[in-house]
């Protein structure tokens, strides 16, 4: 009985979203329902890529000879995997949570552009991140590379090309103490946040896992310049 | 009696397993329809990130082909016994182009900032800079020699220097990058909000560049990590 009673509240849920999204943007729906081919398409084609990177390794692996220079280049190839971010990592850090303060009192409502998290506080915490010696850093899973941009695009931020939105979260793997003092002593830049009225929540951590970075590095421009 | 039982024993199990997997087939459709982000977007939005997918995917197409072509090479090297080092070797250079290891070269831009009586260059121009170069596809950044790598940081010391990878750096800064020079170079001149318009407007001193041969130098650092596992 009350797996049928989930059921059917779960199909109830699921009908009116449905049609509360159809009635209010029926004019975009084309678009949407591009969109969503689109997004699909792009998953089905990265996860075959990701199979693709799994095989090459192994045969890589396979080839290589028992040779010094050979098992040399394999291994730092590996460790080089790590280093551009195409590997999950774990460690100690440090996490930030952003969030937009909701609960505005009246007469603060005009000013609503300390309430909002923008690309530079994004481009300021991330670069202090790493200033405190971070290892890693994602903001809502998204890693950051050495090309990733953090872009403001209208009122979307895109980082890796993917739409960010509140509540942010940003993570970072390191020495927790460091980057806590760098970020959060007083006068310092989350206070400041916290004062414009964005709401603002950190903790340390034993164990954080960032996730890989999500896209392809391109190399069209850029060759050898030393041989 | 027996045989009534385990009838009945085994009906209730196959419900339970069907109710389960729908409950499981209805959990994931809620987790895979992402309609709450699309359903809040505007008709520009749209386009734009359709506009994004297509290009994602027209990147991971050329990776994966890419890819394969390297598969196709490792498998000719076991099959014909020929050795594979050269095939490592040539993987290690490009991530180690990509990564900062390597000093490399390749058509580009030149952006230099210069300190004025009335207006000092500060580190978050700098870091301005390099977002907006990696939002038009720079592949190698270098400020003053010093290469951005994936954990590189750009901060004042005090108001005096500015500095990069912890090594101080003073004005004119000079910030190279490699990638495609008419796309770094409109990303940065758009008109009034743009990077050199905004800058100007507020009387700092800005040269744009467009290079056909750029070197930009290897990090001198090391690159590892101390926490991450």
């Amino acid at each position: 009985m009350l797996l049928v009673m989930g059921i059917c509240i779960q199909i109830n849920t699921i009908k009116e979203a449905t049609k509360s999204v159809g009635a209010t943007l029926k004019d975009n729906s084309d678009l949407k329902n591009e969109l969503l081919k689109r997004q699909g398409e792009y998953e089905a084609i990265y996860k075959e890529l990701e199979e693709k990177e799994k095989k090459l390794e192994e045969i890589r692996l396979n080839a290589s000879t028992k040779s010094e220079g050979d098992t040399k280049n394999e291994a730092e190839i590996k460790s080089n995997q790590i280093l551009l971010g195409l590997t999950e990592i774990s460690g100690q850090g440090f996490v930030i949570e952003l969030d937009e303060n909701r609960e505005v009192s009246s007469d603060e409502v005009l000013n609503i552009n300390g309430y909002l998290v923008h690309e530079e506080d994004l481009l300021y915490i991330v670069n202090e991140l790493f200033n405190s010696g971070a290892d890693a850093v994602s903001i809502n899973d998204q890693r950051i590379t050495n090309t990733t941009a953090i872009l403001c695009d209208g009122n979307i931020i895109r980082i890796n090309g993917k739409m960010v939105g509140v509540p942010i979260t940003i993570k970072a793997i390191g020495y927790p103490e460091r980057m806590e003092f760098a970020l959060t002593r007083p006068g310092g830049y989350l206070q400041a946040m916290a004062d414009d009225g964005v709401k603002v929540v950190h903790w340390k951590s034993e164990s954080i896992t960032i996730p890989k970075y999500e896209g392809v590095y391109t190399y069209e421009y850029l060759t050898r310049g030393d041989m | 009696m027996k045989k009534g039982e385990i009838t009945i024993t085994i009906t209730i199990g196959i419900m339970v397993l069907i109710l389960t997997t729908v409950i499981f087939v209805q959990f994931k459709t809620i987790k895979h329809t992402n309609i709450t982000l699309i359903e809040n977007m505007r008709e520009d939005e749209l386009k734009a990130e359709i506009s994004n997918f297509k290009q994602k995917t027209a990147e991971v197409q050329n990776q994966m082909q890419e890819t394969n072509l390297k598969i196709k090479e490792y498998e000719i090297s076991i099959t014909t016994g020929k050795e594979a080092s050269e095939l490592l070797k040539k993987e290690l250079e490009q991530q180690n182009n990509i990564l900062g290891k390597n000093t490399v070269k390749g058509t580009g831009i030149i952006v230099t900032l210069t300190d004025t009586r009335a207006q000092k260059i500060t580190s978050k121009d700098l870091r301005e800079l390099l977002n907006q170069l990696k939002v038009d596809g720079a592949e190698a950044i270098s400020i003053n020699g010093q290469r951005i790598v994936y954990d590189s940081y750009v901060v004042d010391l005090g108001g005096t220097y500015i500095s990069v990878n912890g090594e101080r750096i003073v004005s004119p800064y000079e910030v190279k990058a490699i990638g495609n020079p008419t796309y770094l170079e409109s990303g940065l001149s758009k008109k009034q909000y743009g990077y050199i318009d905004t800058k100007l407007e507020e009387g700092k001193d800005i040269i744009l560049e467009r290079k056909d041969e750029i070197l930009i130098n290897a990090y001198t650092g090391d690159l590892n990590m101390e926490y991450a596992f």
